[in-house]
């Protein structure tokens, strides 16, 4: 479903960002991204956007090879995945409804379907309640709700979320990710970014950390899940120093954009 | 297209919700055409006017103002002479005056009527070969007692000259405001893009093609132009019949009615209206529309 082959991005200005990036997700899992700020996750989501191209090395979505692929096709590439930002990105002024039913308009779907499959999307997401709502007479939590049903309406392959519950409260962030586990559990493919340790802990996925713009630890490869670069530290199952240090790679005194 | 009819419906939204910027680019766009079109009708005029001037054979003859009435008898007489003219035709001062004061009012000549009549009169000369007009004129200055020979090609050529004039400023003009427009236009389109900038960030993440996104700005431009045409083609209807007749009152001429041509130019100004609204709103999302991401809003 997807995949990273030796991906490295060094932006123009000259900050590195991903270094040698070899990651493979298959078809119907749930893996956990995490990582401090400034660790290249930002820069990882933009390349699955194919908001940015890597610098080197490819990636391969849905067997599209992301190098190879002209500025007209970016879009309906885009249409495979959902997105569910940290912010929401809802429209104020719009209802709840008309939030979720903006992202079928978007890709020109018709009013009979979106009238449809608006309501059915909002009762997944337990909010067809509030479907005439504002964003603004919404929790937090609701409204990363709404955010998710927006991202699966076009009925995408691949949900990503962006620290889909930092800006919600706690138990909100359990139903969040549980929200996320079911729509994994019907085959749609879920990948998170997330610092929330406590989070990750509770759900028994996947889990790839990255540091500086590495990978140091993939549970499916038989790493330790390794919370924070601090704990990767006085981890014993992975040297970090060594990789760190390592003179094959470039200087790590750079600050790497988030 | 499918979802054309959404599309449309966000652009004409767009026009109102910024309908400030609106406004002032529907001013510039219609000044821009009106300016135009004025310009073009005064040519198209005057290229009537020259063209039934032209081919009039009429000319004025002045006598000097101390010549008697029978001085004037033995004048015309010798003007008769010359072989080129066909008909001589006197126009004594007094008849010169009425005309004036018919088309102009009385109130004007109250003065010269105390002071005497200063006009001159005149004979009315027609002519057989107007190739020959030149020499024609040429004799009939030499008569003793001439003063002037006024012939309306004389006013024909100037009309030519003064449209000439007209038409060299008026393309500067028109250059100057159709530049003026596609800014404005662009930047009225610009700001409404900035204001739904949010909006565009999540069309493209959801992967909306940069046709989709561009719809309603194309329509918001295609709107405004249309809107600017509409206007304007009243604006010169109403301009145009009041221009006219006062023109007429003065210099006597038959205008081109504007039933004749408002279709053309309402039909001109609708082209021209919906290309500049195009352009412009083309011109403000070229940059707009490769941006990514946070980029589109500036993060």
């Amino acid at each position: 479903m997807i995949d990273f082959d030796n991906v490295s991005k060094t932006y123009p200005n000259g900050t590195h960002a991903l270094y040698n990036i070899t990651l493979h997700v298959d078809k119907g899992e749930f893996v956990f991204i995490v990582g401090a700020s400034g660790a290249g996750k930002s820069t990882f989501l933009k390349l699955i956007m194919n908001e940015e191209k890597p610098s080197s090395g490819e990636i391969t979505i849905n067997g599209k090879k992301c190098t190879k692929l002209k500025r007209r096709e970016i879009p309906y590439l885009r249409r495979h995945m959902g997105i569910v930002f940290q912010d929401f990105r809802l429209i104020e002024k719009m209802t709840v409804f008309d939030n979720v039913a903006f992202a079928m308009r978007a890709v020109g779907e018709n009013t009979v379907t979106i009238k449809k499959r608006v309501p059915y999307v909002l009762d997944l997401v337990g909010l067809k309640s509030k479907m005439k709502n504002r964003p603004n007479e919404l929790s937090g939590g609701e409204q990363q709700r709404v955010s998710l049903a927006r991202a699966l309406v076009n009925n995408p392959e691949i949900i990503i979320a962006d620290e889909p519950t930092g800006n919600v409260d706690p138990e909100m962030s359990h139903e969040i990710i549980e929200l996320l586990n079911e729509i994994n559990a019907k085959g749609t493919t879920v990948l998170v970014v997330t610092h929330e340790h406590d989070l990750v802990r509770e759900f028994h996925q996947r889990v790839v950390t990255i540091d500086h713009g590495r990978i140091i630890s993939d549970t499916k490869e038989g790493g330790s899940v390794i919370y924070t670069p601090e704990d990767a530290r006085v981890s014993t199952d992975i040297d970090v120093d060594k990789i760190l240090n390592d003179p094959q790679y470039p200087d790590n005194s750079v600050i790497l954009p988030e | 297209m499918k979802g054309f009819g959404y599309l449309a419906k966000e652009g004409l939204k767009n026009v109102w919700s910024n309908r400030i910027m609106s406004i002032a680019s529907i001013c510039v766009v219609v000044s821009c055409l009106i300016l135009t079109s004025a310009a073009l009708l005064f040519s198209i005029n005057v290229a009537k006017v020259v063209d039934s001037v032209g081919q009039s054979n009429e000319t004025t003859v002045y006598l000097k103002n101390d010549v008697s009435e029978l001085e004037a008898v033995y004048i015309g007489k010798d003007i008769q002479k010359i072989s080129n003219v066909s008909s001589v035709t006197f126009l004594p001062k007094e008849d010169a005056l009425e005309n004036f004061k018919s088309q102009l009012g009385e109130d004007l000549f109250q003065q010269i009527d105390e002071n005497g009549n200063p006009l001159p009169d005149a004979y009315v000369v027609a002519m057989d070969d107007l190739s020959l007009y030149e020499q024609t004129v040429k004799d009939i200055k030499a008569i003793d007692g001439v003063d002037s020979v006024n012939s309306r090609q004389d006013t024909a050529r100037m009309l030519t000259n003064l449209s000439r004039i007209v038409n060299l400023v008026s393309i500067g003009v028109v250059i100057a405001l159709v530049v003026i427009s596609l800014f404005i236009i662009a930047n009225t389109i610009r700001a409404t893009m900035y204001s739904r900038r949010f909006e565009i960030s999540i069309m493209k993440s959801v992967g909306a093609t940069n046709a989709f996104v561009r719809m309603p700005f194309l329509v918001e431009g295609i709107v405004i132009g249309f809107i600017s045409a509409i206007i304007s083609t009243v604006g010169i209807a109403l301009l145009y019949e009041g221009v006219m007749t006062a023109i007429t009152n003065i210099i006597p001429f038959e205008f081109i009615p504007i039933s004749q041509i408002i279709l053309p130019v309402a039909l001109a100004f609708i082209a021209a209206g919906v290309i500049i609204g195009m352009l412009g709103s083309t011109l403000s999302m070229r940059k707009y529309l490769k941006l990514e991401g946070n980029e589109i809003l500036g993060w």
